[in-house]
């Protein structure tokens, strides 16, 4: 893999940025659209667009619901690649990270869709359900793209998995927290804190951080240990009640997102 | 952090299908639970314990019944593996009583299930009460609907059920929810995956524990019948009875296997559930295996008369034996379903399960292809859940 935006700009950060994650189609692709310019203007430092599936075992009912909205509006796989050209052609430079259930990729085989994601102007690719152990036909496929494959730990993965994923990994690891952060507590609790530093030390990528986060205290809590503050169910809620009913929904959810993520940023700044 | 669990021990595939697609988040639990069944199945006290169970609790060996007046009727030779003998009523309990021993022995007190006919919800309920262990099922609301007395059994039992409204309200989407509540907690709970599907090391489980269906009835029809059958043939959902009637012939070469799975109304028409009549290899639920899915990868809704085939991908074991051409996998619509249906309760005075009158009804619409030869048919469950769907559908002439 040769020069990738998500790796330049992962590698110029001197401290913790918001990455947001939104539903690919979720209020049509035109939305999608104008909540990733809004995404880039408010300062986040990468977005994961994901892509919609019919069966998203890992997912809570808000993303679940996103989705399903997503698929109904008709939203395909060719749908997202259009939407990160469109964003890349009105002059959009933040990396953008696809977010895909294995299926949606793997059907159009694990080289084909990567090397779309890459043409399209894609950075990166996440797939919640590819573990380590099924991942290699999809890291090297997107190596060759010049895509960074991005792989996930959590607090049950064992330390020489944990250095599988973070050496497999481009740009950064994904660490997923079940027991982090709770409501608008300040404080990491201690546990999820140790977890942190300790996969810290064993991965030469720097950390992507989905601990629920949806407040800049929150932000702030996890900014010690983590490059990204990963920011998903909260945004995409928000955005959802932003746009319903409004008379411009498009620049509803676009307004929503450039102040929910100027807010969050300012638990950057606390960290 | 533990280092108990690296990697996988047991093969993860069947030649290129199956896997372990799942979330990092149930990754070590599925490492946990394949060291305990591989532990579990060389630990003699085990393997005594389960077949005391099996046998005192469950009501093993199932007979295999020479079903003479359908044999007349049909031109061929029928034997009948009564699983649907089995204690609650299909061969699901083999699984349930084998991963319930293997719970307990990882410590863990809650377990879920997923249930499309109710069979294996009953079936788990069933396990969890007689070993003291915590229960919830998801059911899809469709489901629910048309198996009421198996809702009614399961809360009978003690287990809580957990009614699934979204998607298509179905077996898929019963497994969605069930997943997604092991991912939240899979430190104290285990997931008892009720067909032979899902992650490694699922498949290789819910095979392991069915075996005995093919085994006792390759010892009982050698005994019975003086030698082999010339098909084994069963219907296919996941295809947990399937894969364990198969398992005790795929070494005799001169044994056709068949698997019959969800016609539906129509394969033309799109409302049907048979994965290998038009469907291509993807991933759901944590298998790569033939899926039911459109050309952007989005898995298909299928739809079948009975709840327990109703579902869009296939065990990769299958997919592998199909592909190595080793089973012969084809389809049996609803209306063939009910014919086996009637043909059973007629003729010998069984009421098979929805399900299982699949296997029935493709031996009727092959008979002339079957003639004389020994037909070995897996009767994997009784019919009495779905009394009320099959009075609507023959309009009350039953």
């Amino acid at each position: 893999m040769s020069d990738n935006r998500l790796e330049t700009v992962l590698g110029e950060l001197d401290a913790c940025a918001i990455a947001p994650y939104v539903t690919a189609g979720d209020g049509g692709l035109d939305r999608t659209l104008a909540v990733l310019e809004a995404l880039e203007r408010a300062g986040a430092a990468c977005c994961e667009l994901g892509v919609p599936f019919s069966d998203p075992i890992a997912d809570g009912p808000v993303l679940q619901a996103a989705a399903q909205r997503s698929l109904e509006a008709g939203t395909t796989f060719e749908g997202v690649l259009e939407v990160v050209r469109r964003f890349r052609a009105g002059g959009g430079t933040m990396p953008i990270c696809a977010f895909s259930y294995a299926n949606p990729i793997l059907r159009r085989g694990w080289s084909g869709a990567a090397r779309a994601l890459a043409d399209a102007g894609a950075d990166g690719v996440l797939v919640p359900d590819l573990p380590v152990e099924e991942g290699e036909p999809l890291r090297t496929a997107a190596l060759e793209a010049g895509l960074a494959p991005i792989f996930f730990v959590t607090p049950t993965t064992s330390d020489a998995r944990v250095r599988r994923a973070a050496e497999a990994s481009r740009g950064f690891l994904y660490v997923i927290g079940r027991t982090g952060i709770t409501g608008a507590r300040t404080e990491l609790s201690q546990e999820a804190d140790d977890f942190l530093a300790h996969v810290r030390g064993l991965s030469p990528v720097p950390l992507g951080v989905g601990f629920g986060i949806g407040s800049a205290e929150q932000v702030a809590a996890v900014a010690r240990h983590a490059r990204l503050a990963i920011v998903g169910t909260a945004l995409v809620q928000h955005l959802h009640e932003a746009a319903m009913g409004a008379p411009d929904p498009d620049a509803a959810a676009a307004g929503a997102a450039l102040t929910f993520v100027r807010a969050l940023l300012e638990g950057t700044r606390v960290g | 952090m533990t280092e108990t669990s690296l990697a996988f021990q047991a093969p993860t595939r069947f030649g290129a299908y199956g896997g372990a697609f799942a979330p990092e988040t149930l990754m070590a639990a599925l490492f946990e639970l394949e060291r305990a069944w591989l532990e579990a199945r060389a630990d003699d006290g085990f393997r005594a314990e389960l077949a005391g169970l099996l046998r005192d609790f469950a009501g093993r060996a199932t007979p295999l019944f020479h079903a003479r007046r359908l044999s007349d009727e049909l031109g061929c030779e029928v034997w009948l593996k009564r699983e649907d003998l089995l204690h609650t009523g299909a061969h699901k309990l083999n699984n349930t009583l084998g991963q319930a021993l293997l719970a307990q022995r990882m410590g863990k007190h809650r377990i879920l299930a997923e249930t499309g006919a109710g069979q294996h919800g009953v079936a788990t309920a069933a396990a969890c009460a007689l070993l003291g262990l915590e229960c919830r099922v998801y059911m899809g609301a469709v489901d629910a609907a048309r198996q009421a007395p198996n809702l009614q059994r399961m809360r009978l039992l003690g287990a809580e059920i957990a009614l699934v409204e979204h998607g298509q309200a179905t077996l898929k989407d019963a497994i969605n929810e069930a997943m997604r509540d092991w991912v939240g907690e899979p430190d104290t709970t285990h997931y008892l995956l009720g067909s032979a599907l899902g992650p490694h090391p699922f498949p290789s489980i819910v095979a392991d524990f069915q075996r005995v269906i093919g085994e006792e009835a390759r010892e009982q029809i050698l005994a019975q019948a003086g030698g082999l059958p010339d098909v084994a043939a069963a219907c296919v959902g996941g295809g947990s009875n399937a894969i364990g009637l198969f398992r005790g012939f795929v070494d005799d070469e001169e044994v056709e296997l068949v698997g019959v799975e969800a016609g539906g109304e129509d394969v033309e028409n799109d409302r049907h559930a048979a994965r290998f009549a038009s469907g291509e290899p993807g991933v759901l639920h944590g298998s790569l295996t033939y899926l039911l899915q459109d050309a952007d990868g989005q898995v298909l809704p299928t739809h079948s008369v009975s709840a327990g085939l109703d579902y869009p991908a296939v065990g990769p074991e299958h997919a592998a034996l199909r592909d190595a051409g080793r089973a012969r996998y084809t389809y049996a619509k609803d209306s063939e379903a009910l014919e086996g249906f009637q043909l059973l309760a007629r003729l010998e005075g069984i009421l098979p399960a929805l399900e299982s009158s699949h296997a029935v009804g493709w031996l009727s619409s092959e008979r002339e292809a079957l003639a004389k030869k020994r037909v070995l048919i897996n009767l994997s469950g009784r019919g009495d859940k779905d009394l009320e769907t099959v009075e609507r559908v023959l309009g009350g002439e039953a």
